[in-house]
C-alpha cells in the first residue's frame, strides 16, 4: 500500500480482512449494505459496553456502596503499586517492539532472573555476620548498601541475560519472516524458565527483606475509623519505578544512545546510512530493557516476597497488555498503560461488583475493547516504518 | 534391485518398531497352559490354577516374573508451593514399603510421581500408572482435586486406591468401586470447624475465602452452611486464584465487612500469603482459620510472626504404640525431621501403603509356572473390605462407599511459632 505510513499491523490486518470479505463474490447492492452495516458495528458495540459500564458503576457505587472510603483507598494503593511494576516491565516490551517490531516474550523471564539474583544477594547478606558480637548480619546493619547492591546485581544479571538473548535467539533471525523471531522468543522463554527450575529447584523462595523494609509494615492512615496501611515496600517500589522511568526518558531524549535508538526505530536503513551502528544500538536497547526488567524483578521480590521459576510469566503477559494498551512503541504510553492496568485490576472488580477471581478477565477484556475502538492504543503507536 | 532394497528397509524398520513396542513385562492375559501341566498336576492342584482366576477376572492379573518388583503408586505434589505434603507422605509410605519388604519373594517398591496437586496432573499420573502393569494399587492421590480426576481412569483399569489425605466428600458420594480413603471427610472437618468457630471462639461474623479447587471450595461451602445453621452470619465468601502472590485487593474487600474471623479453604501456598497480608488490609483483628491443607512447618516459616494465633485442623491423635514409636524413630533417622511437621498425614501415608501391601500379600499367589499373579478384582475387593486394620493413625474398617475412617479432626493453633493443640470443645 504505497503512501501509507505508520499504520499498525492490527489495523492493517483488520482492514485487509474486511476488504477481502467485501470483495468476495457478492452482488453490488448487498455489498454496499454490508459495508454500511459493518460501519455501524463499532459504535454500536461501544454504546452497549459504555451503557453496561455506566449501569454497573451506578448500581455498585450509588445504590449499593458496599465499601467505605478506607477500602477504596486500600485498593487504590494496591493498584498504584502494581501499576508501577507493570510500567517498568511494559517499557521493556515497548522499547524492543518499537525498534525490532517483535514481541520479546522472554521479557517476563528476564524479570524473573533479576528477582532471583536479588534473592541470592539478600540471602548472602543475611548470612554474613558482622559486628563484634557476631549477632547482627550485614543485611540489617547496612540495609541501604545491601539494597543498592541487590538492585545493581539484579539489573546487571538481567541486562546480560537480555544481551545474550538478543545475540543468540534474535539476531540470527533478523532477516526471517516476522513470525520466526516470535517463536524463537517463546522458545527462549521456555528455556529460561526450565533452566532456572533445574538449576535452583522448583520450590518457592522467600525474600528476606532488611528490617527497615519489612513486608506488611508501613505508615498508617486512619480513614473512617479503620487503619489503612501504606506499605513501605510499596512506596519504595513506586518511587523507584518513577525514578527509573525518568532516567530512561532522559536517556531516550537527551543522550546519543537515545537518539540512535529513536533513529533506528524510525528508519533502520537511513540510520545506518547516517553512521549509526544498528547492531550495537539494538544490543544496547536489549541491555537497557533487561536492566529495567531486572529492577522490576527485585522490586517484585521485595514487595511480594515469593519467587520461583514461573513468577515472570503472568506479570510478563500483563505488562505486554499494558504496553499495547498505552500504544506499543510509545514510552509514555507504556507508563500510562501500566498504571491504568494496575489500577483497573485492583479497583475494577470492586467497582463493577464482580468476583475478584475475574480480575484477569477484566484486564484482558479491557485490552480487547481498546484494540477494537482505538487499535493504536491510548496514546497512539510509534513504530518502525520498515519491518525487520 | 531398488525395489527389493526398499522392501527390506521397510521390513527392518517395521521389525524394529514392533520389537520396541512389545511390552517389557509379560502381558496381562492369562498365560497359555504350560506343557508341564500333566506332569505337575499335583503342584498345579496345590497352587490356585492361574488360568481360571485370571480368565474370570474382568481386569485380568498383574503378572510378575522372577526379579520383577511389585509396585504401589502414589500421586502427590512433589514440587511447587505445596510440595511439603507430597514429600512428607511419600516418605512415610517409603518406610511402610521397606517394612512390608516382599510378597512371596517379590520385592515391593513405591512409585511416587508428581501430580502437582492439580486435576490435570492427577489425570496425567493416573494415565501413566495404568499403562505400567506392575502397579497393583495406588496409595493416593494426596490432593482431592487430583484424586477426582484420577478416579475414572483407575476405575477403567481396575486399580484400587487408598488415599491417606483426600478429604473432599464428593469422592465417596457417589463413590466408585476403586476409591477408598483413611482420611476424614470435609463434611466432618467443615462441620466441626464451623461449630468450633461459633461456640468455642465466639465468632459471629465469618468471612470465607477459598481457592476454587474441589477441596477448598467444597470445604468453604460446608463451613458456610453449618455456620449459618449454627446461627452465625456469613459476611462474605470470596474466591482467589491460586498461584499469585498478592491478594490485598480481595482481602481489602473482605475487611470492609469487618469479620471476626477469616476461614480459608485451600493449601499452604496461598494460606501463608493471605495470613501475611491480613494485617496490612485491615484484618489484623480477625482470626485466621485454616484447614488440614494449611498445617505444617512451611506455614510457620512463611508466616513467621504473622502466623501467631492461626488455626488449622489435623487428624485426631492416635494412641502411642510400640509400632508408632518405631516409625517415629525410623522417620527421624532417615529424613532428619519428626513425622507430622511437614504435613499432618505422615502416619496416614505409612498406613495407606502398609494396608495396600498387606492386601497384596493376601490376594497374590504363585502360579504353577513360578510367576507371581495378582488378580486385580481381588485387589479392588480386598481394599474395599479392609476390616479392623490397625494402623499407626487409627483402626480402619472400610464401608461400601469407600470411607474407612469416621473420626473427626482436631484443631491446632500457632503459639510462639509452633503448632500446639487448641482448646477442644
Amino acid at each position: 500500500m504505497v503512501g501509507e505510513k505508520h499504520h499498525s499491523p492490527t489495523t492493517f490486518l483488520v482492514r485487509k480482512a474486511v476488504i477481502a470479505t467485501m470483495t468476495a463474490d457478492i452482488p453490488l447492492g448487498l455489498k454496499k449494505k454490508g459495508l454500511q452495516l459493518l460501519q455501524l458495528v463499532r459504535p454500536l458495540l461501544g454504546g452497549i459496553v459504555g451503557l453496561f459500564l455506566v449501569y454497573r458503576l451506578y448500581v455498585v457505587l450509588i445504590v449499593e456502596h458496599p465499601y467505605g472510603p478506607d477500602t477504596w483507598t486500600r485498593l487504590l494503593i494496591a493498584g498504584i503499586i502494581l501499576g508501577g511494576v507493570y510500567s517498568l516491565i511494559a517499557i521493556g516490551y515497548t522499547l524492543v517492539y518499537g525498534i525490532l517490531f517483535m514481541i520479546n516474550f522472554a521479557h517476563g523471564d528476564v524479570m524473573m532472573i533479576g528477582a532471583f539474583s536479588g534473592y541470592f544477594i539478600f540471602e548472602a547478606f543475611n548470612a554474613l555476620k558482622v559486628g563484634l558480637d557476631g549477632k547482627s548480619n550485614f543485611l540489617n546493619s547496612q540495609p541501604i548498601i545491601s539494597i543498592i547492591i541487590a538492585f545493581i546485581v539484579g539489573m546487571t544479571v538481567a541486562a546480560l541475560t537480555g544481551y545474550f538473548l538478543e545475540k543468540i535467539a534474535y539476531r540470527p533471525l533478523r532477516k526471517a519472516p516476522r513470525l520466526v523471531p516470535l517463536i524463537s522468543a517463546i522458545g527462549a522463554s521456555i528455556f529460561l524458565e526450565n533452566a532456572v527450575e533445574l538449576l535452583f529447584s522448583p520450590q518457592l523462595r522467600n525474600y528476606t527483606n532488611p528490617d527497615i523494609l519489612r513486608r506488611g509494615a508501613g505508615w498508617t492512615l486512619v480513614i473512617n475509623h479503620s487503619n489503612v496501611i501504606i506499605p513501605y515496600t510499596g512506596v519504595f517500589s513506586f518511587v523507584l519505578s518513577a525514578v527509573l522511568l525518568v532516567i530512561l526518558y532522559t536517556i531516550v531524549r537527551k543522550t546519543r544512545l537515545g537518539r540512535a535508538m529513536r533513529a533506528v526505530a524510525l528508519d533502520k536503513k537511513t540510520a545506518a546510512l547516517m553512521g549509526v551502528d544498528v547492531d550495537q544500538t539494538i544490543s544496547q536497547t536489549f541491555i537497557l530493557s533487561g536492566a529495567l526488567a531486572g529492577a522490576a524483578g527485585v522490586m517484585y521480590g521485595i514487595h511480594n516476597g515469593l519467587v520461583y521459576y514461573y513468577t515472570g510469566f503472568i506479570p510478563g503477559i500483563k505488562a505486554f497488555t499494558a504496553a499495547v494498551l498505552g500504544g506499543i512503541g510509545n514510552i509514555p504510553g507504556a507508563m500510562l498503560g501500566g498504571m491504568f492496568l494496575g489500577v483497573i485490576e485492583s479497583m475494577g472488580p470492586a467497582a463493577l461488583g464482580i468476583d475478584f477471581q475475574l480480575k484477569d478477565v477484566l484486564a484482558f477484556v479491557i485490552l480487547i475493547l481498546v484494540l477494537i475502538f482505538k487499535p493504536s492504543g491510548l496514546l497512539g503507536e510509534s513504530l518502525a516504518e520498515e519491518k525487520v | 534391485m531398488k525395489k527389493t532394497m526398499k522392501v527390506v528397509f521397510v521390513l527392518t524398520v517395521a521389525a524394529l518398531l514392533f520389537a520396541g513396542c512389545a511390552p517389557a513385562a509379560t502381558a496381562t492375559q492369562a498365560p497359555a497352559a504350560t506343557t508341564a501341566a500333566p506332569a505337575a498336576t499335583a503342584a498345579a492342584a496345590a497352587t490356585a490354577a492361574p488360568e481360571a482366576v485370571c480368565k474370570t477376572d474382568p481386569f485380568g492379573c498383574a503378572v510378575f516374573g522372577p526379579g520383577d518388583t511389585v509396585k504401589i503408586g502414589m500421586g502427590a505434589p512433589m514440587t511447587g508451593g505445596d510440595a511439603s505434603y507430597g514429600i512428607d507422605i511419600s516418605q512415610g509410605a517409603t518406610i511402610a514399603i521397606a517394612d512390608a519388604s516382599d510378597v512371596k519373594g517379590w520385592k515391593f517398591a513405591l512409585d511416587a510421581e508428581d501430580d502437582l496437586g492439580t486435576a490435570e496432573g492427577g489425570a496425567a499420573v493416573a494415565n501413566k500408572f495404568v499403562s505400567d502393569q506392575s502397579i497393583v494399587a495406588v496409595a493416593g492421590h494426596i490432593f482431592s482435586g487430583a484424586t477426582a480426576a484420577a478416579v475414572p481412569i483407575y476405575v477403567k483399569a481396575g486399580i484400587p486406591m487408598l488415599s491417606p489425605s483426600a478429604t473432599n466428600p464428593a469422592l465417596t458420594n457417589p463413590g466408585s468401586t476403586v476409591f477408598n480413603r483413611i482420611a476424614f471427610t470435609d463434611t466432618e472437618q467443615g462441620t466441626a470447624a464451623a461449630d468450633y468457630l461459633f461456640t468455642k471462639l465466639n465468632v459471629k461474623n465469618l468471612a470465607l475465602i477459598h481457592d476454587g479447587s474441589d477441596y477448598g471450595k467444597g470445604l468453604a461451602d460446608i463451613v458456610a452452611a453449618q455456620f449459618t445453621k449454627d446461627g452465625g452470619t456469613v459476611a462474605v465468601e470470596q474466591a482467589i486464584t491460586p498461584g499469585e502472590t498478592d491478594y490485598t485487593a480481595v482481602l481489602s474487600a473482605v475487611s470492609s465487612k469487618k469479620p471476626d474471623a477469616l476461614f480459608f479453604g485451600g493449601y499452604t501456598a496461598e494460606g501463608a500469603i493471605i495470613c501475611n497480608q491480613m494485617k496490612q488490609t485491615g484484618l489484623d483483628k480477625a482470626i485466621f482459620f485454616g484447614d488440614d491443607g494449611t498445617y505444617g512447618a512451611d506455614f510457620l516459616t512463611r508466616t513467621g510472626a504473622n502466623g501467631e494465633g492461626a488455626y488449622a485442623s489435623i487428624a485426631p491423635a492416635s494412641p502411642d504404640t510400640a509400632a508408632k514409636d518405631a516409625f517415629n524413630t525410623a522417620y527421624q533417622t532417615q529424613f532428619g525431621k519428626a513425622p507430622g511437621t511437614l504435613s499432618p498425614y505422615t502416619w496416614a501415608g505409612y498406613d495407606a501403603a502398609a494396608a495396600l501391601a498387606s492386601v497384596v500379600k493376601t490376594v497374590a499367589f504363585v502360579g504353577s509356572d513360578g510367576k507371581l499373579y495378582v488378580p486385580r478384582s481381588a485387589m479392588v475387593d480386598g481394599v474395599r473390605h479392609l476390616t479392623n486394620y490397625v494402623g499407626l493413625s487409627g483402626t480402619f474398617t472400610c464401608q461400601s462407599n469407600g470411607e474407612c475412617n469416621t473420626a473427626a479432626p482436631q484443631f491446632v493453633v500457632v503459639k510462639a511459632g509452633a503448632w500446639v493443640p487448641a482448646a477442644q470443645q
